[in-house]
């Protein structure tokens, strides 16, 4: 059985729409593939930048542009390109982790969505990275990192070092169902960890007047207040 | 059928990896298996000493490697137990004298000669720590109820788990009434972070200090609180993995409990 590649594919990638899509096809059967998911997004397509990727397939200019004009008619898209043109270079193969053998790290370096969800137990030495948010489905060890360009939520304890928010998004929180970091950083402020706290309740940390402050996450959420559900 | 590599590990020295390895090898030698434990500490031997065989050492385990000798020839058979034997480490040479592939190598021997093989590991996760989990089939990580030395093991639980090799825990010198006045840490607390298979809880025994410095198996002391912890680590790794792990706390149908939410499965 050979797997069908769709024509036409689309994710998020930093503040951008990312396609992929096989330029060897008509110009109309594409729009009308694009279409498809901008449909389903609907506002949230509004003024995003889209990057219109051809993979391997070959596309010249005047096409990425025909489709981009299309977009911004139909679906008010912002910016519309070709893919950057530096291409990101995978590390060859058997340099990482050829010292320990299967490099628990290894899944995450090559992760390229926004939002990185984890399950299991980061253990001390360990580091887990996200470009943006991080979500761990288990627990942070003492000596292990996790590091965020924006959110850390852990749902389970977190006792190792969490910082969020690198290098200077100020409005990055960390939370945990079982908060007792032995240190967080939030953009460029460290706070360390104290035994006062309790854990065992879901807790949040966030920065108020240049300071990481801790807060019951079910009493003091500060998205409850929020006029509308936006993206974080 | 082959034997088993087993490597007792800890990451932080100091912890009991020696006392584990002596102990638990004339357990399992006592219980009627084959038995080598290997001194993997090059340039640091103790086990030896804690044998009481130091003064029989002719060949090491670097003359194995490299070829000066054969394994039997190095195995130095132990004073009281039958089926128990040392292969010790050279005191002259550096850890790096061994490579990861010699391990290899000398682990298939191992396994075709003995029912059991338990390398004691240096402290650590440089070269000589590499070597000895390298071709090992099980670890066993020791842990005392302290601080920096669960996140030492927790280190080395990562690395083996990166090297395909899916640990087992030891938490040894328990000082109940420490943990009862909350000045020690609880198990309960160690097994929490760590959350591994727990195969044994072995409590400050001062016979173990005595054993050690007259080569007499703590294994054989029938009123040491140690030496029956170690007997039965030794009978879970050998055929009885359900058998359960006792308390120092005296609570004992809660760690039944504990042993069955942990889930002591079968690793086939
Ligand atoms: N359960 C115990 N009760 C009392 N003393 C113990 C116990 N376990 C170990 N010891 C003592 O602790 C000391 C260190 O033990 P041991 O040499 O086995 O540790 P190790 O991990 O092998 O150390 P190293 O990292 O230096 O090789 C020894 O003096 C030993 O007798
Ligand atoms: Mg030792």
């Amino acid at each position: 059985m050979t797997i069908q590649q769709p024509p036409v594919k689309l994710k998020g990638v930093g503040d951008s729409l990312w396609i992929t899509m096989d330029a060897s096809l008509p110009a109309e059967t594409l729009k009308q593939e694009l279409c498809k998911p901008f449909e389903r997004l609907q506002h949230l397509a509004v003024n995003a930048r889209v990057i219109l990727d051809p993979g391997e397939s070959q596309a010249d200019d005047s096409l990425i542009d025909d489709l981009g004009a299309f977009l911004q008619q139909h679906f008010q898209v912002g910016r519309v390109s070709g893919p950057p043109k530096a291409k990101i270079t995978p590390a060859p193969a058997g340099q990482e982790g050829s010292e320990t053998g299967r490099n628990a790290q290894n899944p995450w370096l090559h992760h390229s969505d926004d939002t990185l969800v984890i399950a299991g137990r980061v253990r001390s030495g360990q580091k887990v990275e996200a470009r943006r948010h991080l979500v761990i489905l288990g627990d942070l060890n003492p000596g292990a990192e996790a590091i965020a360009g924006g959110d850390i939520i852990i749902l389970g304890s977190l006792l190792g070092t969490a910082a969020a928010g690198q290098p200077d998004n100020e409005n990055a929180i960390v939370l945990g169902l079982d908060l007792r970091p032995t240190q967080i950083q939030i953009a460029g402020y460290v706070a360390a960890g104290t035994s006062s706290s309790s854990g065992k309740k879901p807790e949040f940390a966030s920065l108020k007047d240049n300071q990481i402050v801790m807060a019951d996450y079910l009493k003091d959420n500060i998205f409850k207040r929020l006029a509308w559900p936006e993206i974080r | 059928m082959d034997g088993k590599v087993i490597v007792v590990t800890s990451g932080k020295g100091g912890v009991g990896k020696t006392t584990v390895t002596a102990s638990i090898g004339a357990a399992l030698a006592l219980q009627g298996k084959r038995v080598a434990v290997v001194d993997m500490d090059i340039g640091l031997r103790n086990l030896d000493v804690v044998m009481g065989l130091e003064n029989r050492i002719v060949f090491n385990v670097v003359d194995v490697v490299q070829k000066k000798c054969k394994l039997k020839q190095a195995a130095i058979k132990d004073r009281r137990i039958d089926n128990l034997f040392l292969i010790p480490a050279s005191q002259s040479d550096d850890k790096s004298i061994i490579k990861p592939e010699n391990m290899v190598w000398l682990c298939k021997k191992l396994r075709r000669e003995y029912d059991f093989a338990l390398l004691d590991c240096p402290a650590g996760i440089e070269q000589g720590f590499k070597n000895a989990i390298e071709a090992a089939d099980e670890a066993l990580v020791v842990c005392t109820p302290e601080v920096s030395s669960v996140r030492d093991a927790d280190r080395v639980i990562g690395l083996l788990y990166a090297h395909s090799i899916t640990p087992k825990l030891i938490v040894n010198r328990i000082v109940p009434k420490l943990v009862e006045k909350g000045d020690m840490l609880s198990h309960v607390d160690v097994v929490d972070v760590l959350s591994i298979d727990l195969v044994g809880l072995v409590e400050m025994d001062d016979a173990v200090v005595v054993s050690s410095n007259t080569g007499n198996p703590i294994v054989q002391q029938k009123d040491s609180k140690a030496g029956k912890a170690f007997n039965r680590i030794a009978m879970r790794l050998d055929g009885h993995p359900d058998l359960p792990v006792e308390d120092p706390m005296g609570h004992d149908s809660f760690w039944r409990k504990i042993g069955k939410k942990l889930g002591r499965k079968k690793q086939e």
